[in-house]
Formats: structure tokens, sequence, C-alpha cells
């Protein structure tokens, strides 16, 4: 079975529906339900596309499927390819700001 | 019935997918649309509306893809589906839950079906607010007014063959039909290459050959001493006349003095502004003569039969998704500098020097940016008719219909308000000779707004009339207050350098690398067509112009 690289480190499936849910996971639900997790990824979309990100990694799986032949690639392959060169090149100034904008719900969150 | 593009529509299934279609047919599509919710941009995801978040039956995880079976809707996670398909029978396709996008977990790829993204964007539309006149013209019938390539031509074309069929003996050159340097009159080169370029684009060419605009006529029709359009006929008669000797457009100089009176002067002028001010000369006198003050859309006039085109404008509130859709003509298209300045020079935190520019510009480049999605500050904020106040907005740009000619000027001179200082992009511009149109249509970033969907729009351009060929290139060198501008014209796949009164033969590597400023393309059909009317005459022994049919080169 191939490695997701986006697998979280989870123990057995039966042995985590008894145990209490981790800071990140309380942290994730609510900002699902509260539908800051929707804004925080539209304006990631956007600050990615800005500044040449998206346009850096539909280069790169452009590249790969003339390479490999456009039958012979899934999205997975695709997925795969550009998951640690994505998560490497976004620009500092993007993280900064989500995670800005995380602090400050967080902090409105518990008010 | 939706005209159907078939480059969207001709996408096979894979073998399980359409196993499914067999057995299930468009129920689990059905059930499924209930659960999509649309978000203000266009995104569709499925949400069962439980309290908890989707998880994955497996492990529990909740992070990364999740997929949601379409016989048992059971979540999986990405690593984890193969092993749901491995232990039901039968449950093979799977969609995304984020993204609304089919996935076969045997063939451990996407997959697409045109029923399904019918489905999906039904119901995306009839979640947007304001229901069908949101921006998105659904099939209702309604005829689109596409622009036929033949309008533009309904000219005698018989009659402009008879009239260059003699070929000159006095012409010792073996440059095509129509190549003649123009004389500067005193920093007149905006003006000698931008005439370049309008007397060389198919249309306006073939109008002056075949006599549209007759000279004698229109003295007695309007008796006013100056047409714009007397004098580049005359021009055009002097430059196809087939005497090489370099050209002096004094009279027209004149007239667009008197035209443009507060760009009369000796002073070196801007070539785009130039181009404006002509194409409105010309229409204002047609507009004169027929009285008629119809909007540029419908204006029969030669600029606008060859250059209007339809740009379509939506501004769509950020927190709703209201979309209000207008549409204005336009006779060119201003590209700004996209400035490419990503590269994997910013990977791993390494410095980068604010100036400097890496990465090559390119003319999608720029006609990407031109129809991005670009948020309006919160300053400029909108007021959206379904929230009933301001709100922050996006604006999107795009053609809705494509000229005949079509003329990008690339915006290199930036004039700063704030520093009180201009400056010129020197920057080289990669640009290319054969140019499609297509992704920057109305009806592809329409479609691309629903995500990656198979749909077909109602005014889907399937004529191929979004390919373009250059035939004219105006460069610039030099610096802003004074520099030369050249014209690159494109004959018969040849290139040939218009320097004032010099004309001479180069190869595309010089046209490459030179900075462009203005380019021309014409459709694809009438570079063609052009091309060949001036390559079939012959002249026989008994000196009849040997007329070509259809297929005879």
């Amino acid at each position: 079975m191939k490695h997701s690289v986006n697998r979280p480190p989870t123990p057995d499936a039966a042995d985590d529906r008894g145990k209490e849910p981790t800071l990140q996971e309380i942290i994730n639900i609510k900002l699902i339900e509260s539908g800051e997790k929707e804004r925080l990824m539209e304006l990631l979309r956007e600050r990615l596309m800005e500044c040449g990100w998206k346009d850096e990694m539909k280069a790169l799986c452009r590249a790969y499927i003339k390479k490999k032949g456009r039958n012979n690639v899934t999205v997975d392959d695709l997925v795969h390819l550009i998951t640690p060169k994505g998560r490497a090149s976004i620009p500092d100034s993007v993280k900064a700001e989500l995670l800005q904008r995380i602090r400050s719900f967080l902090v409105s969150a518990t008010l | 019935m939706c005209a159907r593009n078939s480059l969207y529509t001709n996408i096979k299934p894979c073998k399980h997918l359409a196993d499914y279609k067999l057995r299930c047919g468009f129920n689990g599509y059905n059930s499924l649309q209930n659960c999509l919710k649309t978000t203000p941009n266009g995104r569709s995801r499925v949400d069962k509306h439980d309290t908890t978040i989707p998880r994955c039956s497996f492990c529990n995880g909740y992070q990364g893809r999740l997929y949601i079976c379409l016989m048992c809707s059971s979540i999986s996670c990405s690593s984890h589906i193969l092993l749901h398909t491995q232990s039901e029978n039968g449950h093979e396709v799977a969609l995304d839950i984020d993204r609304s996008e089919l996935y076969c977990c045997l063939c451990c790829d996407q997959v697409y079906d045109p029923d399904f993204d019918k489905v999906v964007v039904s119901k995306q539309v009839r979640d947007l607010p304001g229901g069908k006149s949101n921006g998105f013209e659904v099939c209702s019938g309604r005829s689109s007014k596409r622009r036929r390539i033949d309008s533009g031509i309904e000219l005698d074309l018989k009659k402009s063959k008879q009239l260059i069929s003699m070929r000159d003996r006095r012409a010792k050159s073996c440059y095509p039909l129509g190549l003649r340097g123009l004389n500067n009159l005193g920093s007149t080169c905006f003006m000698n290459s931008v005439l370049q370029a309008l007397l060389h684009a198919p249309p306006l060419r073939n109008y002056f050959l075949s006599d549209r605009h007759n000279r004698d006529q229109c003295r007695k029709r309007s008796g006013e001493k100056l047409c714009l359009l007397c004098d580049i006929d005359a021009i055009s008669s002097a430059m196809f006349s087939g005497d090489r000797t370099p050209y002096s457009p004094a009279q027209f100089l004149f007239s667009w003095w008197q035209h443009s009176s507060n760009l009369a002067s000796y002073e070196e002028q801007d070539a785009h502004e130039f181009f404006i001010s002509v194409l409105d000369g010309i229409h204002e006198k047609e507009s004169k003569v027929r009285n008629s003050s119809k909007d540029d859309g419908d204006c029969q006039c030669i600029a606008h039969r060859a250059f209007s085109g339809l740009l379509r404008s939506d501004v769509t509130c950020i927190t709703c998704g209201f979309t209000s859709t207008t549409y204005d003509p336009c006779i060119d298209i201003s590209l700004d500098w996209e400035a490419n300045n990503f590269s994997s020079s910013n990977v791993a935190n390494k410095p980068i020097k604010t100036d400097e520019k890496m990465g090559l510009s390119t003319l999608s480049g720029c006609l990407n940016l031109f129809t991005r999605a670009e948020r309006l500050g919160s300053d400029q904020k909108l007021y959206c008719q379904n929230c009933q106040e301001l709100r922050d907005s996006s604006k999107q740009l795009s053609i809705r219909r494509l000229p005949l000619v079509l003329c990008l000027h690339i915006k290199r001179f930036e004039h700063s308000l704030v520093r009180k200082m201009s400056r010129k992009i020197d920057q080289y511009l990669q640009f290319p000779f054969s140019l499609d149109m297509t992704p920057y249509l109305s009806s592809s970033i329409v479609r691309s707004r629903f995500g990656n969907r198979l749909f077909a729009f109602e005014y889907d351009n399937s004529d191929s009339s979004a390919e373009y060929e250059i035939f004219a290139m105006i460069a610039h060198s030099g610096m802003l207050e004074s520099g030369h501008y050249v014209t690159y014209l494109r004959l018969k796949n040849q290139w040939y350098k218009c320097d004032d009164a010099w004309i001479s033969e180069v190869d595309e590597g010089t046209v490459r690398a030179s900075q462009c400023y203005m380019l021309f393309y014409v459709q694809k059909m009438l570079y063609y067509k052009s091309n060949e009317d001036l390559s079939c005459m012959r002249i026989s022994p008994r000196r009849d112009p040997c007329v070509s049919t259809a297929g005879c080169c």
C-alpha cells in the first residue's frame, strides 16, 4: 500500500474512539464549525495564486505528464509528486499571514 | 439543446465507472446532489449536515483527501480507500468530499462524467443567489450572436483581385505587393509604425483595395475637405501601387492633426494613443455620414468591424456569491505587465532582492493576469444587490466576443503620479506567432468557476474563431521620452522590418528578440485566406489574370 504523505501518525481506529481528542483536533473542529477554515482556505488559495505558486505546481505537473505520457499518470501520482515540493516552497509571508489569522481566531474563540 | 463542444464531452469513462452507471444510473448522483453545498466562490463540497466532521472509517483520520463511496456512503481517506473497495464488492466509484470530483478506486485516478458534472453545476447554479440571472446564461435557446468571419468580408474580393492582377514591372525587388517605406516627417515613427500595421490588417487592406471608400464619392457626399479615411485610402493606393520609393504621408498627418489637435506637434507621441485616435477618427466620420449613433458593438464602420470586440466584467460579492455582469465593447486590449517573480530560488527562505525579477514574462502570463479574478481592496467595496449593502468584491474580466483583428497593447510605460516619474519596462516579453484565445473567452472563464467540470455553456464558440495568427508587431526601442518605433510585418510567413523608409527582410529570431509594444493578431482563417489571394496571382501569356479557385494552388 502506498504511503500517503498526508497520513497522520494514528493508532488503530478502535483504540482511538475512546481517547480524548487532541488539541489539534479540537482546534480543527472549531475552525470547521465556525466556517473559519473555509475562509482561511480561500485566503490561502488566493495568496498562492498571486505569488505564482499555483503556476509553478502546474508547470511541475505538466512536465511530469509530458515525461510519463498522459495516459500513464494518475491524480495520486501528481499529488505525491508535488506535495513535498509544494510544502517546501510556500513563501514565508503566506505562512506568517495564515498563522496570524489562526491566532486571532483562537483568541476570539476563547473569549 | 445546448451546442456541445466535443472537447469537453468526449472523455471516455473508465470501465468501472461505466459499470457503475449501468448498474445504478443516476440514482447515486441525484441523492448526492442534495448533500452538495456550494460556497460563494463556486466550490462544491459534500456536506451531510452531520454535526461531526467527516472521518475515515478505517483510521479515524480527518486530514487530507477524504472520499465518500457512492454505493454505501462510507468515508475513507486516500490511504484506505483501496481497502474499502477490496472489502466490499462493487464499491468502486467514490467522490472527493472537498471537491465533488469522481474518483475510481480501482484505477486510483480521477474520472470524469459529463452527466455527473451536469448534476453538480445545476445545483451550484440553483444555490447561487439571483438564480438564473446570476451572471450565468443557462441554455435558454437564445441564439448566440456569434460574430461570423464572413460578416467582416462581404467585401468584393473579386474586385481586389482585378486591381492587383497586373504585376508592376517597375518593381525591382521580389518583395510582396504592398510593402513600401514611409518617410519620417519629424518624429513621426509612431505614425508610420501604426500605419504599416493598419494597412496590412487583412480586413482593412481588403477594404481599401476593393475601393470601398471612394475618394470622389466621399468628397461629393460630405462636402468636407477633411476625411481620415480618404487619406488612408490614398496611402493604401500608394503602398500597393508597386512603386517602392518611400512615401510621405503628409496629407494624412495634416488631417490627423486637425482631428486630434491636442496631439498636434512635432514631439514623439505614443503609438497606442495614435492608434486609438485614428480608429476614433474613422468611426466619427462614418457615424456622421450614416447619421447613426449606434453603439460600438453594432457599428459597421471598418474600424469597428475589424477591431471591435466585447469584454465581459463580472463583479462577485465575496460574502454571498451574487455576481453582476456587464458587457463593454473594446477595440483593443491593454495588458499590464506580468512580473513573473516567482522562481525556485524562493524556496528554503533564500532572500531575494526586491527589484530582481526572475523568470520569463510571457504574453500568456499577461493575458492570464488580465483575466484573473482580482480581489478589490476594502476601500473599494461595492454594493451587492443580494446583501443590500456594501461588500468586499472580486472582479474578473473575460472576452465575450473576439474581434477579427486583435490588437494587444503591452503597457510598458509606467506613470507614477505618486513619485511623479515615468519609466519604461525594458524587459523582454515572449509572445507566440500562433495564439489561441480560448482560455480567455468568457465561456472558458465562467466554466472554470465551477471547477473542473465537463459542462457545455450556451455560447460555446465551437467554430474555431479563437485561433489567431500574428501579422504585425510594433516594437519600441530606447527610452521613454526619446525612443523609436519599428513595425515588423509578417507576409506569407516571411518577416519584414519597416523602419520608417527602410524595408528589409528579417528572420524570426530578430522579431522575437525585439521589445514588442503592440501585437496585431488576425483570425487564422483570414490570415491564410489573405496570403492565398496574393500568392495565387498568375499572369497568363494572354495577360488575363488567372483567378484562383478554391484548392487550385
